[in-house]
């Protein structure tokens, strides 16, 4: 019963299956009252007025379909490889800036550091000799006082170094201890048999141990 | 011959043919206008709900088709995106409230215990108001018997189209609609007996 109602209900609508036998079902009384009631709905349904948006909405859309496939047009040219910017703003600024800052970094500690080296006119030559500041002082920073004692220590040790007497003193010491020795400086390399041991005197044959 | 929407809908996505689309909006115009109408009861705010209906498909469309996979059913898709800007709108203004769907495929049961919505207190006062008997009868019917009846006459999408769309079973459907053209005729009679009155007095 209840499917019998179902399928009146989809005869209306032109939704019944061909195969069903529609006068079979409308001979039922209670069917054809439900048959008929709902057709009267139905047709006063099916013949309303139809409703349409405004002509404003209408060609908003047709603006924003027209839109829609510049759009569509743009997504398919992203296909197309794309082409690769070799230098871009950022990869050249962000190196730029970081170098100017570091060096800016550097000549602010180096300018701070040379302030407080400034030495009064009152101050030991040594120190005042120091009018020069040393390029590393430049990017490192030294405590004023352990610098000046640094600077004055390796000038006093590169003096000692430096001494033109060294040489002269060396080669006359060893010549001193070697008397025998025939050999001068400046002459070429010699194999060191031939130089002379307190056992025997220079170059020997093979088999003259005696 | 008149191309079908699929046609259409592949020559505006392939192609770009602002045409093809401009046929697929005239061509169903009527259909979502009607049912949001019907939905809304408001002109403007429907106005507005079918517009966003319709840039919701071209962005879709835009994006190679979107969600619209389902070759050959281009208006049950509108549909649902016009159904989806609706319920959105309702429920922002507590007018909707979802309803459980019966998925269960028995005939007999939803049939029987489907309740037959009475016209509410103030329906006969609000009716003699109204111009259009029909449109406020509609509007007296329950969300759920409303909406189907609209699905069905307005966007003309099959009972299986709306069981789909509706999230419901078939039967659930057939019962709705059944009593909304029910619930109809009853209010109908009522108006035309009391037009009878009056004009006899």
């Amino acid at each position: 019963m209840k499917n019998d109602k179902r399928d009146i209900l989809l005869h209306l609508y032109g939704e019944l299956p061909q195969s069903t036998d529609l006068r079979s079902l409308l001979k039922d009384e209670e069917l054809r009252d439900e048959h008929a009631a709902l057709s009267e709905a139905k047709f006063r349904l099916d013949h309303r007025a139809k409703e349409r948006p405004s002509q404003d909405v209408l060609d908003h859309i047709i603006a924003a379909a027209a839109a829609g496939t510049d759009e569509n047009l743009t997504l398919k040219r992203r296909d197309r490889k794309p082409i690769a910017r070799t230098h871009s703003l950022k990869k050249i600024l962000i190196p730029a800036l970081s170098l100017a800052a570091a060096i800016l970094f550097g000549v602010g500690m180096g300018w701070i550091g040379g302030s407080s080296n400034q030495v009064p006119a009152s101050a030991p030559s040594a120190l005042a000799d120091d009018s020069v500041v040393p390029p590393e002082s430049l990017y490192r920073y030294v405590p004023p006082r352990q610098n000046a004692l640094r600077q004055a220590s390796e000038r006093q040790s590169r003096l000692a170094w430096d001494d033109d007497s060294s040489l002269p003193n060396l080669h006359r010491r060893i010549i001193t201890l070697n008397p025998s020795n025939g050999t001068d400086w400046g002459s070429g390399a010699l194999p060191l048999e031939v130089l002379p041991t307190s056992q025997n005197r220079g170059f020997q044959t093979a088999g003259s141990n005696n | 011959m008149h191309p079908a929407d699929e046609v259409l809908v592949s020559r505006y996505v392939e192609s770009g043919d602002q045409a093809a689309f401009h046929t697929l909006v005239n061509r169903h115009q009527e259909r979502v206008f009607g049912y949001l109408l019907g939905m809304v009861r408001n002109r403007e705010v429907a106005n507005d709900l079918f517009q966003d209906t319709y840039l919701r498909v071209i962005s879709a469309l835009s994006k190679q088709r979107g969600s619209y996979t389902t070759q050959g059913k281009f208006l049950a898709w509108v549909m649902r995106i016009a159904r989806n800007a609706a319920l959105d709108h309702l429920r922002a203004r507590k007018k909707w409230q979802d309803v459980p769907g019966s998925n269960e495929d028995d005939a007999t049961s939803y049939w029987e215990r489907l309740p037959d919505h009475e016209p509410a207190a103030d329906f006969k006062m609000h009716l003699s108001q109204q111009a259009d008997v029909l449109k406020v009868c509609i509007d007296a019917l329950s969300n759920e018997q409303k909406e189907v009846l609209l699905l069905r006459h307005e966007a003309d999408l099959t009972f299986r189209e709306i069981a789909d769309l509706t999230g419901c079973s078939i039967n659930t459907a057939l019962g709705r609609m059944r009593y909304a053209l029910i619930n109809l005729r009853r209010m109908m009679s009522t108006e035309e007996i009391k037009d009878l009155t009056e004009v006899g007095e």
